[in-house]
């Protein structure tokens, strides 16, 4: 499959079919950092470090007009200076001088503009004056941006971290994000456990580039295969709708502003019950967006959404090493809308001549405190053509516990409990792109996301 | 009491005005006269047949219970005749500033579970489409659906669907099922209605009374734009 294989073709190449107009900001040739810095603690210096640091293999370019070095790179002096060949620019300076630095980049031929500078729209009049200059710029000189006011962008498959922290484990799960710090720890979650993402933006201000560009975006890119998104709000409804619909990757958005309008008195009971919440609710719901209310349940949701197997039905059978594990999955699965069926009775006659006697022969399963990669190989098996979906939880410090499962097999893996052991086999079991959830709560919860919509979620 | 308020040209639709509305959408409205002198509520009575209810008729006084404005279960055309009067005396300490249409006389709805269908029209999301299970429900959990039209039969049937008390419209410990198809077609009927009036900024049918079969709109409000 293509987008196993990280390939990523410059937005110019030969052998790039599809084009799009957001991929000078995805898929840079070159890049420059106007407003880098030789001081460590500033973002001049942080996001050219990231990006020197994270394998792009385009060029980056400092500009500055005070310093002849920074990191061991040659400064170019202004903008008009830059060489050809640089696609994006990714903008630290003070907010006055921004607008003529965006018109100076679409006067050099760059493409796309992160400005990570604050002081606009979020600051007052003054600052959103200066924010309708910098549209004004980008307008007239064609040029795409990205914020103001953001953490910046980070696409993993192309080498390409113009943001901070430096994060560069590869995945397919795609991060949008209206703050730029939820969305930042969404990605060092996912890069924690190696598990990684396809994209990560923060859209700041969005003052162009918005939610509706991005996932008209993300639905073409052919790493991305599932899209979580931190929104406070959707900036244009009617293009929303359109994209959304169209976009065959499934979506999960966590909203917030959920209870802080306050109700309007009213006089008709539709209009007092009609608050924003209910209606985004409305719309996500019509989109098949999956609406999620915490941080843990976005990235949960993604994961499931990204890497899980559709399911054929509902019957699940949980494989555990833990009793309490295999209760607590067991209540969350009923809670969830799951069938926790009975092990057929030939299938449970058989599974007795396999495994030792202490072993619970039901569902759950319990292969209790002693059970072993092998065992749980031999029960997988054993049972797999007779349930839709199985829960296999590693409750222990088990042993090649990754060499059980099988990528894109009906399998919900939940390891616990099994300290660096469970570390090490989880980063395995990431990288064979198998997803691993840290308690049957969160793992159950996340399977039951692939039911929603009636199963037909995209 | 409460009206729009000043410089907001918003107005509440006469009821009768309102359920003429609904009845150019094929939506089954209960059967009205509006009545101007006591002998015509009588006479109204006696032709829809009784029990009655009898309500006022003002575009000032969208809360008509609040202020004494309804009497529900007239059991007589002599009865509704004295109920004209006393409607317009509890009126009467604010009489100058009130215009009063008249008095609606509506036939009582045979009992069924009480329903609400809505649409509010927000600036950002354009029409929004509500259904809800009536009386305490909506006031107390306020358990309710929307969605954004345009909206398909299947989708309003979804919409009741996802309502908690959902069940107490499918045949609850006996009860009998309610007509879920002619509920969905108010929905249906009430996001058209938003499509082709954009002067109307919000409807509210509360109750529509569900029955085994159909269901008949019992009170409409409905604020138009001037």
């Amino acid at each position: 499959m293509l987008h196993r294989a990280g390939v990523v073709l410059a937005a110019d190449h030969p052998l790039r079919i599809m084009s799009h107009p957001l991929d000078s900001i995805f898929c840079p040739r070159s890049v420059a950092v106007i407003g880098a810095s030789n001081a460590p603690e500033k973002y001049g210096y942080i996001i050219l470090k990231n990006l020197l640091e994270a394998g792009f293999a385009g060029s980056v370019y400092p500009v500055n007009p005070k310093a002849t070095e920074i990191l061991g790179r040659p400064c170019t002096r202004s903008i008009a200076d830059l060489p050809p060949g640089v696609d994006l620019a990714v903008i630290i300076i003070p907010a006055r001088a921004v607008p003529q630095a965006v018109a100076d980049c679409g006067q050099r031929g760059i493409k796309a503009a992160i400005i990570i500078s604050g002081g606009f729209a979020e600051s007052g009049e003054a600052g959103a004056a200066l924010q309708r200059e910098v549209v004004e710029a980008a307008r007239r000189s064609g040029v795409r941006v990205v914020g103001p006011n953001c953490q910046g962008v980070n696409n993993p498959h192309h080498g390409l971290c113009a943001s901070w922290p430096l994060l560069t484990e590869q995945g397919e799960i795609a991060v949008i994000s209206q703050s730029g710090t939820v969305g930042a720890a969404l990605m060092d979650w996912a890069s924690q456990e190696r598990l990684g993402c396809s994209a990560f933006v923060s859209l700041g201000n969005r003052c162009d580039v918005d939610e509706t560009d991005l996932i008209d975006y993300l639905a073409q890119d052919a790493n991305t295969r599932a899209i979580a998104a931190y929104l406070e709000g959707v900036k244009d409804l009617a293009r929303f709708r359109e994209v959304v619909s169209r976009c065959g990757k499934p979506i999960v958005i966590l909203k917030s502003g959920r209870t802080v309008e306050g109700r309007r008195a009213a006089e008709s009971h539709t209009r007092s019950l009609a608050g924003r919440d209910e209606l985004y609710t409305a719309l996500f719901r019509q989109l098949r967006i999956h609406r999620v209310d915490s941080l843990e349940d976005l990235y949960d949701a993604a994961k499931a959404l990204a890497y899980l197997p559709k399911p054929g039905g509902r019957r699940i059978l949980t494989i555990t090493s833990s009793g309490g594990s295999g209760i607590l999955a067991t209540d969350w699965a009923e809670w969830s809308g799951l069938q926790v069926a009975a092990l057929p009775g030939p299938v449970a006659e058989t599974l007795r001549g396999l495994l030792p006697t202490h072993c619970i022969v039901a569902n759950p399963l319990d292969l209790t405190g002693d059970g072993t990669a092998a065992l749980y190989r031999k029960v997988v098996e054993a049972t797999a053509p007779h349930f839709d979906y199985q829960v296999i939880i590693f409750g222990d410090p088990i042993l090649q516990a990754a060499d059980v499962v099988t990528p894109g097999a009906p399998q919900l893996v939940i390891f616990l409990g099994g300290a660096e052991v469970e570390r090490q086999e989880r980063a395995r079991m990431h990288q064979k792109k198998v997803p691993v959830f840290p308690t049957p709560e969160r793992g159950v919860r996340a399977l039951a996301r692939l039911f929603a919509f009636n199963g037909v979620a995209a | 009491m409460t009206t729009p308020p000043a410089g907001d040209r918003t107005r509440w639709l006469p009821e009768p005005e309102a359920l003429h509305l609904l009845a150019d959408y094929n939506l089954p409205v209960i059967a009205h006269r509006l009545a101007a002198t006591p002998e015509e509520a009588a006479q109204a009575a006696r032709n829809l047949g009784c029990p009655v209810v009898l309500k006022v008729v003002s575009p000032e006084i969208p809360h008509k219970s609040d202020v004494g404005g309804v009497r529900l279960n007239v059991a007589t055309p002599e009865e509704a005749a004295a109920a004209f009067t006393t409607i317009l005396d509890r009126l009467t300490p604010h009489p100058s500033r009130l215009t009063i249409q008249g008095i609606l006389v509506a036939k009582m709805a045979a009992p069924g579970t009480e329903v609400i269908v809505g649409m509010v029209r927000d600036p950002q999301f354009g029409p929004a489409v509500m259904v809800g299970l009536g009386g305490i429900f909506v006031e107390l959990y306020k358990d309710v659906a929307f969605r954004l039209p345009p909206l398909s039969p299947g989708e309003a049937r979804a919409m009741l669907g996802e309502l908690k008390a959902a069940p107490l419209l499918t045949g609850y410990r006996g009860q009998p099922p309610r007509d879920l198809d002619a509920l969905a077609a108010c929905a249906c009927a009430v996001a058209r209605i938003a499509a082709e009036h954009p002067g109307i900024q919000e409807i509210d049918l509360n109750p529509i009374i569900a029955h085994e079969q159909g269901c008949m709109i019992v009170d409409a409000k409905i604020l138009v734009h001037e």
